[in-house]
């Protein structure tokens, strides 16, 4: 009995400290063109040549922000306004790559309707779906107002959209639309960033302990899937060949067509993909204080990120 | 009416299924008559088929072979129109037949004294006020003046089959079935109310059959007692007993009491031994 | 007095003793608010955010109790069909069975697709969650009733009817009221599921307090449901302490 509380302790003790090169990263969907990269360094060594042995975990609901700060992993993906919220609470989270230079979200509702704009969707009467609680559907509330909208819980499923002609839901531009075309619908996209809200997302997060304590590692990460996008960017089709038996509710079609609807979300004109910089968080922080999401003022914009 | 029959049973057979056993055999040709007005007690071992014979005369059960003969008998026997047209000026008078008293009171403990009283007459559709003034005036003959307004639950066992009886006579009954009423209750009680119940019966003159395994009580209470064998139950023994009308706490010391004891004691033994 | 204060004074200490173990706890092992939040912080979101949790609260209140008011009728019906007769048990108590087992997660969806979006879904999954103890329960209480008795009000040619209602209803009130003190709790759970997927109440506060990295607030909802639940057993309880009064009150004089 001793001796088995002390093998326990001893395994709870090694599970906490982490190895120094073993590295966890927990994705917050399944595989897909928006994790791209990632795979790509995998599948092409990127990770292995800079001496890490990086471990996939997570998936839809994962609650990563959570796990993150705990320590049970040590990187995880989460959008710009979760970090900036997780910071107002109390957590060292901190962006070190961005996927998305632009956001990929967006709604979508059927061409059919003739809106010619959000401002006309959210107007207009009819249901929208949407994850409770969305930071950016705050803002278009904000924005626009939500007149005669009711709006209901959005759960994966574009089922609903596909049944009814006056739906809208949020989408991710590389996913929801793609899959509402090919099954027979005439989706229209309307980015939310055009609107003036745009976060970075698919950002790269890890604790503020972390990159005190191993610098060197979480730069060499940061190259990794620099170089990962680099390829997945030139050429999508082996790391989709990867993700796809880890996606079976995609074909690879869709993967195809997913990567090339994110492709101008995430190239940069000059400089190195993934970098990001302190007036787009000022600005990102700032809308969430003026949304009342925050409660305390915003941090200094450096204190969300860095660009190792 | 006149001092005729009361019932009847010819011939009677009745027989069950159970799980345990397969087919049981409950009653095995019985021939009983009684005589209206009568105080008749039923007695034997445990599980002979007292309770099942005591049932097929209150109507709730047929047999398969042989008749039940009744003044009327309840619901479950005669003709659908015959009881029909009863049922109807049984509920203008508030009478019905046939009236029941079991081992346990079974009170309806969400009732009061006074509702529990009166439910016969609520069943046969007597108004309110009609029934409430029938089932006092039944309750202070048992003795039960001052409880009208309590609960079954704060009841005494001797109180609640108090209770018990006043149900089964609020109807005027002319046939009164008692199934070992006493037997969960001590003795001073028990033997109080077995007084209680002669005085009940002297005054309304109606038939008594009352079941007992205690040969004791089957003598003190009765003009007559029939012995029932061990199951296929047969009659062993339909006994006059030779004692006084009048009954007495001092009877039970007297040796014609004793002899009475063990005639009956005898017959049930041989009963018991009977295959 | 006395007697009311030995009741309640135990698990109100417990609960502050509780409280303020875990509030030293967290600060003093410096857990993140974003995992597990102290009671001070759960406290102040409770109060702070009541403006929203409190129309919140009402709105899954509201669902669940027309959902309990639907499954204890319809419950108690189920149950009468089926104490009618061993066959029509046989046949049918099976799928009655189904509503026992079904995951709610996984049917809320079809339930907001067949009721749409809003309240109607909302009361559906209240409902499928908590109609079986109702049923099981009526329907023990129904098969239980005193043999004796039905042989006394059939000796006095009771109809089907006033057999039902003045002998096995009364009868089974007892098991109809344990069971509804099961199904309080599940038309809770049942609701909130359901509003994760048909929107509106505390689910979907809760979603977006998840959304939006508010641990405390999720606890507060968290807190705010439970205390729903709790009332909903104390009034059965109560209506049960009152319905019953006279069955057992021999005991009580004691």
């Amino acid at each position: 009995m001793r001796t088995r509380g002390l093998a326990l302790a001893g395994w709870l003790l090694v599970a906490c400290a982490e190895d120094d090169s073993k590295l966890t990263l927990a994705l917050n969907w399944k595989p897909e063109p928006e994790f791209g990269g990632i795979f790509e360094a995998e599948r092409s060594g990127a990770f292995e040549k800079r001496g890490l042995a990086l471990e996939r975990t997570g998936g839809p609901g994962a609650p990563v922000v959570q796990m993150v700060t705990a320590g049970q992993v040590s990187f995880g993906i989460a959008s710009a306004d979760e970090v900036v919220l997780a910071r107002d609470r109390g957590g060292d989270v901190v962006a070190v790559f961005a996927t998305y230079q632009t956001s990929p979200q967006g709604l979508m509702t059927h061409a059919a309707r003739g809106l010619a704009s959000l401002e006309a969707l959210l107007e207009a009467k009819g249901t929208l779906a949407v994850e409770p609680g969305l930071p950016y559907v705050k803002w278009l509330e904000k924005r626009y107002g939500f007149g005669a909208l009711q709006v209901v819980p959005y759960t994966y499923s574009i089922a609903p959209f596909l049944n009814d002609p006056t739906l809208s839901q949020q989408v991710f531009v590389t996913a929801e639309p793609i899959a509402a075309r090919r099954a027979g619908a005439d989706p229209q996209v309307f980015l939310v960033a055009d609107s003036g809200y745009d976060p970075y997302t698919a950002v790269v997060i890890t604790r503020g302990e972390t990159l005190r304590s191993r610098p060197a590692q979480v730069k060499a990460l940061v190259e990794a899937l620099r170089e990962g996008w680099r390829g997945y960017l030139d050429d999508p089709a082996p790391a989709n060949a990867r993700m796809g038996p880890l996606n079976p509710e995609m074909d690879a079609e869709a993967f195809g067509l997913g990567a090339e609807a994110q492709e101008r979300l995430i190239e940069v004109a000059n400089g190195a993909l993934g970098q990001m910089s302190e007036e787009r968080w000022a600005t990102l922080a700032q809308q969430l204080s003026e949304l009342g999401l925050l409660a305390k003022p915003p941090q200094p914009a450096a204190s969300y990120f860095v660009n190792p | 009416m006149g001092r005729g029959v009361a019932f009847a049973l010819e011939g009677v057979h009745r027989s069950f299924r159970s799980e345990a056993e397969g087919e049981v055999v409950a009653l095995a040709g019985i021939d009983l008559a009684v005589a209206a007005g009568a105080f008749v007690a039923l007695l034997g071992p445990s599980g002979c088929g007292k309770s099942t014979l005591l049932r097929l005369v209150a109507g709730l059960d047929r047999p398969e072979r042989g008749v039940v003969r009744g003044i009327e008998r309840g619901p479950g026997g005669a003709s659908a129109t015959r009881a029909r047209s009863e049922g109807a000026a049984r509920a203008e008078s508030g009478t019905a037949p046939v009236a029941m008293v079991f081992q346990d009171a079974h009170l309806l403990p969400w009732r009061d004294v006074l509702a529990n009283a009166a439910l016969p007459l609520e069943l046969l559709g007597l108004p309110a006020a009609e029934r409430r003034r029938l089932a006092e005036e039944t309750l202070v003959q048992v003795g039960l003046a001052d409880a009208l307004r309590r609960h079954p639950g704060e009841l005494s066992g001797g109180m609640r089959m108090r209770v018990s009886l006043a149900r089964a006579l609020v109807t005027r009954p002319r046939l009164l079935l008692l199934d070992e009423p006493f037997a969960a209750l001590d003795e001073l009680t028990r033997m109080a109310l077995d007084d209680e119940l002669r005085r009940l019966w002297r005054a309304a003159g109606i038939t008594v059959l009352f079941v007992t395994h205690s040969i004791a009580e089957a003598a003190y209470l009765a003009e007559r007692v029939v012995v029932l064998s061990r199951r296929p139950a047969r009659v062993v023994l339909d006994h006059a007993l030779a004692l006084p009308a009048e009954r007495t706490a001092a009877l039970r010391a007297e040796p014609g009491f004793a002899r009475e004891l063990g005639v009956l004691h005898e017959a049930l033994r041989r009963g018991a031994a009977l295959a | 007095m006395k007697r009311a204060l030995t009741r309640i004074a135990p698990p109100v200490v417990t609960f502050v003793v509780g409280v303020l173990l875990a509030e030293w706890l967290i600060r003093a092992l410096d857990v993140s608010p974003l995992i597990l939040p102290r009671p001070s912080a759960v406290w102040a979101a409770a109060t702070g955010e009541a403006a929203s949790l409190l129309p919140a609260l009402g709105a899954t209140a509201q669902a669940v109790l027309i959902g309990l008011a639907l499954s204890s009728t319809l419950g108690v019906a189920a149950a009468v069909a089926l104490a009618a007769s061993p066959w029509i048990q046989r046949a049918f108590y099976p799928y009655a069975i189904f509503f026992q087992i079904v995951p709610i997660v996984a049917i809320a969806p079809l339930l907001v697709i067949w009721f749409g979006y809003g309240p109607r879904a909302v009361v559906a999954a209240a409902l499928v969650v908590s109609i079986f103890p109702v049923i099981a329960n009526t329907l023990a209480g129904l098969l239980s009733v005193d043999p004796a008795l039905r042989d006394l009000f059939r000796l006095y040619g009771a109809s089907g009817f006033a057999t039902l209602w003045k002998l096995r209803l009364p009868w089974a009130l007892p098991y109809l009221l344990t069971g509804l003190r099961i199904a309080a709790g599940l038309a809770v759970i049942g609701a909130i599921v359901g509003e994760f997927v048909g929107g509106g109440g505390l689910g979907v506060l809760v979603l977006g307090a998840m959304r939006q990295q508010r641990t405390d607030l999720v606890f507060a909802a968290v807190a705010y449901a439970s205390l729903l639940g709790l009332a909903l057993f104390a009034a059965v309880g109560l209506a049960s302490r009152i319905a019953l009064r006279h069955w057992h009150a021999s005991e009580t004089e004691r």
